[in-house]
C-alpha cells in the first residue's frame, strides 16, 4: 500500500487518535494522583468512562447481543481491567518514575502471549520469543 | 535485591491485563467489539462501591476531579478508537503494535509535563520495553 493510500486510510487516523487519547490519560492520572488516592482516582476514572459506554450503546440503538458466554467473558475483561487499572494508579501513587512505570506496565502482552500458549493452544513465534527476551532485560534494568 | 516500591503493583497490572488479553479474544469470538467495550465499563462500575473514597471525594480540588474524569473519558475513548481502527480495515498486526507505542509519547513528554528524569539503566530499560511491546503485539 502506498504512503498516500495509507494516509487516506481511516484505520490509521483512528490509531493516531487512540495514541492521542492514551498518552494524555497517563498525565491526567499521574497529576490527579498527586492529590487523591488510587481508589479515588479509580472511582472518578470509571465515571469518566460512562459517557463512552452510553455513546457506543446509543450508536447501536441500545441493541445488545444476548450471548451468555460472550457476556461472561466481556464482564471478566471489565473486572480484570479494573483490577489492573487500580494497581496502575497505586504504582503511580508510589511516586516512581511515570515513564518507567508506563512502559513497564505496557508489557502486559508478554503475559497474554505466554498464557495463549497454555489456554488457546497458540504457538510462540520467533518474534514473540525475541520480544519476551527484550521484556525480561527491561525488568532487570528497572530493578537496578 | 531491593526492588522499587512500584514493582509489585506493576506485577499485578501485568498479570491482570495479560489475562484480559485472553478473555478479550474469547469475548470477541461471541460478541462484537462494541459490546465488549460496554461490558468493560460495566466491569469497572461493579467496583465503584468498593473504591468510593467517601467524604474525601468532596475535599478534592476541582482540578484533581477534572483529571480523574477526563482521564477515564480519554482512556475509554482511546479503547473505542482502537476497536474502530480494527473494524475499519486496520490489520491487527499493524494497529496493535502502533497503538501499543503510547508509552513512547509519555516518555517523550514526561520531562516537559511532569519534570521527571530517568537514570541511564531506566532509559535503556524503556528502550527495551518499547521494542518488546512492538515485537509482542506483531
Amino acid at each position: 500500500m502506498s504512503v498516500r493510500n495509507t494516509l487516506k486510510a481511516k484505520w490509521l487516523w483512528y490509531s493516531v487518535f487512540c495514541l492521542a487519547c492514551w498518552a494524555p490519560f497517563t498525565f491526567c492520572a499521574k497529576l490527579g494522583l498527586r492529590e487523591m488516592s488510587a481508589s479515588g482516582m479509580q472511582f472518578l476514572f470509571t465515571l469518566g468512562g460512562v459517557p463512552i459506554a452510553l455513546a457506543v450503546l446509543a450508536a447501536r440503538r441500545f441493541k445488545f447481543e444476548r450471548n451468555r458466554k460472550g457476556t461472561a467473558y466481556g464482564l471478566a475483561v471489565g473486572v480484570l481491567s479494573a483490577i489492573g487499572t487500580l494497581a496502575l494508579f497505586a504504582a503511580y501513587r508510589t511516586g516512581g518514575n511515570t515513564a518507567v512505570i508506563t512502559t513497564a506496565t505496557s508489557l502486559y502482552p508478554m503475559v497474554t502471549v505466554v498464557l495463549a500458549v497454555g489456554f488457546l493452544r497458540e504457538r510462540l513465534t520467533l518474534i514473540q520469543i525475541v520480544g519476551l527476551v527484550f521484556a525480561s532485560v527491561a525488568f532487570v534494568l528497572f530493578s537496578l | 535485591m531491593h526492588l522499587p516500591p512500584w514493582y509489585l503493583y506493576a506485577a499485578i497490572v501485568l498479570i491482570a491485563w495479560g489475562v484480559v488479553g485472553i478473555f478479550q479474544k474469547l469475548a470477541t469470538n461471541h460478541i462484537s467489539a462494541g459490546s465488549t467495550l460496554v461490558l468493560l465499563i460495566v466491569g469497572f462500575l461493579l467496583f465503584e462501591p468498593l473504591v468510593y473514597p467517601g467524604s474525601a471525594l468532596f475535599h478534592y480540588s476541582a482540578r484533581a476531579l477534572a483529571y480523574g474524569l477526563i482521564g477515564g473519558f480519554l482512556n475509554n475513548l482511546g479503547a473505542w478508537a482502537l476497536f474502530a481502527a480494527m473494524e475499519s480495515g486496520g490489520k491487527a498486526s499493524i494497529v496493535a503494535p502502533f497503538t501499543a507505542l503510547y508509552p513512547l509519547v509519555v516518555v517523550l513528554l514526561a520531562p516537559l509535563i511532569l519534570h521527571e528524569s530517568v537514570t541511564l539503566p531506566q532509559a535503556i530499560g524503556v528502550g527495551c520495553s518499547l521494542v518488546a511491546v512492538v515485537l509482542l503485539s506483531l
